[in-house]
């Protein structure tokens, strides 16, 4: 699903700074994978490129078969759109939209008609048990709320894959647990995940543990979440 | 592209911001309300100046006899040079002219019952009517007949017909017989002042006053020409003219005087040169007013697009192609100026309509010798739909830099923009 060769990625500030210095990964369909790291290592920085938030400058990145280099704008939107879902630890919600028009906007974007979409968007809602919060803004929803929300509005357009940064950041361990469990219960339905973390607790609810240390993929644990004690696991 | 959906999120933005949309706004209207303002007002003027020109038709030149200044072949300086028959010849022969009238004038006394005054007295065409303009208001000009049986009728301006009335208690003069300089003409019509305010005119059958003061000197001379329709052509011919009246008259053809020779086509253009003149002014200046208006909108959708950084990256990263949010914002800052700048054209409309009905009711401005000033100061639906394009233009412009500019940000950039 996601192949990645030899990835380089350097931002030029005032000090050229070579983040990612030649990653090789490979995530299959369904894969439930993490990836762990001091702050520096790059991870936020490859879960960008990943999602075509931003571009890289050397290797090849395959995303579903597609090969990802030099896009346009335009084609850039279309793929996040198609393929991938987003979920954020800050959770951007848009915060003069309530919760349904939140989670209903990716469709509008598809340029799905507003019925069709307000009623998929509702039917997200519901199956994360938020039915009777969609009037409500973003800021009269809690953390947890909130995260179910964006994880609503990722899942809303049947993506391929969904790219979480830090999901739980923000969040107690008691709404964090719930959350993975979601995120979990998620990626039993075959859909592809990867998720940015820098708490183990996080990374060992999933099957592949990917430690990036300065720009490099320093080891890929295998790992089996149904082992762990999920509650203690976390924090 | 342009739904409901895509509406609803322009106007949730502008009401988001109401305070900061209203003051932008102001700025807008109040731009345009002084591009009508001062458009309607050049406009006043012109019409104004061109009413009382609006008449005469365009074609005509008049020749005033003049004092020599140059001694020429032996005459002195300070010559007066009188037309005469010879000079009504040499026109007639020329081209260009169309058809030469030559006006007698004459002062003269008008006794009507008990009431005398005094009068100009002039012996023109039936062509006199259409080269000054003159306004019939009751009855009739002369006409040909008058001319064949040189007819006594006489035309009185409306400044004596009403004196004439008020005084006899008379209610109307057209067919009444009066007196000039111990003649009997029968009134056969009333016309306006003539575009110099002059009162006190009467005018009778050029042939007419022929026979009666056998009169071969003319002070005033006027005629129609054709085929003269630049401003060149023109001066050509006026400066031809003026050589041929020279060799006639025997001055010198570099006197600046002599005669005086007035192109009513020439002055016309020059005025509407002055017009268009002050009317590129005024758009200049409504469009410098109407610039620092857009500046506003301008500076104005910056900073909202820079508080949206967030969100636009947002809608980026859930797949909003550029082109989405470049309209949005454009069209944000287009619904601000179109709506502002409405409301601007409107009261500005408005307040110009109010100003001219308020002038038409009490006569319009004038300087005082019946010659108006200022005459229907309103824009016409041409400058309407110009502005409106201005609007458009604007609108579009004050929005596009800054839209541009979020377009280009990167999508993780703008999300983690703080």
């Amino acid at each position: 699903m996601i192949k990645l060769e030899n990835i380089h990625k350097t931002y030029f500030g005032a000090q050229p700074l070579h983040v990612l210095k030649g990653i090789n990964l490979n995530v299959e369909e369904g894969e439930m994978v993490s990836i762990m790291g001091a702050s520096g290592s790059g991870k936020s920085t490859l879960l960008n490129i990943v999602g075509i938030l931003d571009n890289y400058d050397d290797g090849d990145y395959h995303l579903a078969g597609h090969m990802v280099k030099d896009l346009s704008e335009n084609q850039a939107a279309e793929f996040r759109n198609k393929y991938i879902g987003f979920i954020f630890q800050s959770f951007n919600l848009i915060p003069f939209k309530t919760a349904l028009e939140n989670v209903a906007l990716p469709l509008f974007y598809q340029g799905v008609g507003r019925k069709k979409r307000n009623a998929l968007a509702m039917e997200y809602l519901d199956r994360f048990g938020l039915k009777d919060w969609a009037d409500h803004y973003p800021n009269e929803l809690s953390g947890g709320q909130k995260q179910r929300v964006s994880i609503a509005r990722a899942l809303v357009t049947s993506p391929k894959i969904i790219l979480a940064d830090e999901p739980t950041g923000a969040l107690d361990s008691k709404t964090s647990a719930e959350v993975m469990q979601i995120l979990r219960d998620v990626n039993a339905t075959g859909i592809t995940m990867v998720i940015v973390t820098h708490e183990r607790g996080i990374a060992n609810l999933t099957r592949k543990i990917v430690h990036l240390k300065d720009g490099l993929i320093e080891s890929i644990e295998e790992n089996d979440p149904d082992k762990m004690d999920f509650t203690k696991e976390i924090k | 592209m342009f739904n409901r959906d895509f509406w609803s999120e322009i106007f949730m933005a502008l009401r988001r911001n109401k305070l900061r949309t209203v003051l932008t706004g102001f700025a807008i209207s109040w731009g345009i309300f002084m591009l009508i303002i001062l458009l309607s007002a050049g406009n006043g003027l012109k019409n104004g100046v061109t009413s009382n020109f609006a008449d005469r038709i365009k074609n005509t030149y008049t020749i005033w006899s003049s004092v020599t200044e140059l001694p020429y072949k032996g005459h002195k300086a300070g010559r007066y040079i009188m037309m005469t028959n010879k000079d009504i010849q040499l026109l007639e022969s020329l081209y260009q002219v169309e058809e030469v009238s030559p006006v007698i004038s004459k002062w003269g006394t008008l006794i009507f019952g008990e009431k005398s005054r005094s009068i100009g007295f002039n012996g023109v065409k039936p062509i006199y009517k259409n080269i000054e303009g003159i306004k019939v208001s009751e009855g009739r000009f002369i006409n040909e007949n008058d001319m064949k049986t040189k007819a006594k009728v006489v035309l009185i301006d409306q400044d004596t017909n009403d004196e004439l009335l008020r005084t006899t208690g008379e209610m109307t003069m057209i067919g009444k017989t009066v007196f000039i300089n111990g003649l009997s003409f029968t009134v056969v019509g009333v016309c306006k002042a003539n575009m110099w305010g002059e009162r006190g005119l009467a005018y009778a059958p050029y042939t007419t006053m022929q026979t009666i003061y056998n009169e071969n000197k003319y002070y005033q001379m006027e005629f129609t020409t054709k085929g003269l329709d630049t401003k060149e052509e023109n001066e050509a011919f006026k400066a031809e003219l003026k050589r041929k009246l020279a060799a006639l008259h025997e001055f010198s053809p570099d006197d600046r005087r002599g005669v005086w020779i007035d192109s009513q086509m020439i002055d016309s253009l020059e005025t509407m040169k002055i017009f268009n003149t002050i009317n590129i002014f005024i758009w200049i200046i409504g469009i410098a007013m109407l610039i620092s208006g857009v500046v506003g909108v301008s500076n104005i959708m910056r900073i909202t697009v820079k508080e949206r950084t967030n969100e636009i990256g947002i809608r980026k990263a859930l797949g909003a192609k550029p082109r989405s949010i470049l309209l949005s914002i454009v069209m944000e800052s287009l619904v601000i100026t179109t709506i502002f700048g409405y409301i601007g054209m409107i009261c500005g409309i408005g307040v110009t309509e109010l100003i001219g009905m308020a002038m038409e009711s009490s006569g319009g401005l004038s300087n005082g010798n019946g010659m108006s000033v200022f005459v229907d100061p309103t824009v016409d639906i041409g400058i309407v739909i110009s502005a409106t394009l201005v609007l458009i233009v604007s609108g579009v412009a004050a929005g596009f830099a800054p839209a541009w500019n979020s377009v280009k940000v990167k999508p993780i950039e703008a999300m983690n923009y703080r």
